[in-house]
């Protein structure tokens, strides 16, 4: 249970970031912003958010799902041994192995692997990515920090900079 | 752990940095700007206590920067 005196809400994480408001709305534009400008493919995103949530063991993030950016029940079932499933596509892969290292090994990523990324993303597509999968990373030590209770949430759309934090 | 830059300087001229990396998503720096600027000029905290937390976080994750 969370001890943050936050209001109750359907949107725990957001109803906790709203104690200061002035911060929830800018971390809520810059989140946003990664997801509402088509900077990468939803799909993509969200498979790297699953799989950074499955990594630090976060329930409250793996609770949220959004619908509309086409991961099929399959995908996040194979997503903890992605690297020995065929479901995932070589783009995929090279994302998921970041992933894989910015939690808990930033420092076993290799030149080889950064440069794999670059290749199939181009240099501004990776520098998007990894931002993404480091607020991936800081929305589940919000979270566990916060102990934000996993609220079941099936948000059509992706994250928008519009609407709440799920 | 890479001993040079991964990510070239978007900003002519200016040497590699975690600066001009983020310039090759203009959008998204300044939205970051605008996050960690307020966090660093508004708040409930003093700025001794969000430095030493920094710090305190740098060395956890061992970056030298």
């Amino acid at each position: 249970m969370t001890w943050l005196n936050a209001e109750e809400s359907s949107a725990p994480f957001d109803a906790a970031l709203a104690l200061r408001p002035e911060l929830r709305d800018l971390y809520a534009a810059f989140y946003g912003k990664l997801w509402d400008d088509d900077l990468l493919p939803a799909g993509l995103l969200e498979l790297c958010r699953l799989r950074v949530a499955q990594l630090h063991d976060c329930e409250a993030e793996l609770a949220v799902r959004h619908a509309e950016a086409g991961v099929s029940d399959e995908q996040v079932e194979a997503l903890a041994n992605w690297s020995e499933s065929e479901l995932f596509g070589v783009a995929e892969r090279a994302a998921l192995a970041l992933a894989e290292k910015m939690p808990w090994q930033h420092h076993d990523l290799t030149d080889g692997e950064y440069a794999d990324l670059q290749a199939h993303f181009g240099e501004a597509g990776v520098v998007a990515l990894t931002i993404g999968i480091a607020l991936f990373d800081a929305n589940c030590r919000l979270r566990l920090a916060f102990g934000t209770e996993p609220a079941p949430v099936e948000a059509a759309m992706p994250a928008s900079s519009e609407g709440p934090i799920y | 752990m890479s001993t040079k830059p991964r990510v070239s300087s978007a900003i002519p001229g200016e040497e590699p940095s975690f600066g001009t990396a983020l310039a090759h998503q203009p959008g998204l720096a300044g939205a970051f700007g605008q996050l960690y600027g307020t966090f660093w000029s508004k708040g409930a905290l003093d700025h001794r206590t969000k430095e030493v937390t920094r710090m305190r976080n740098a060395r956890v994750t061992d970056c030298g920067y």
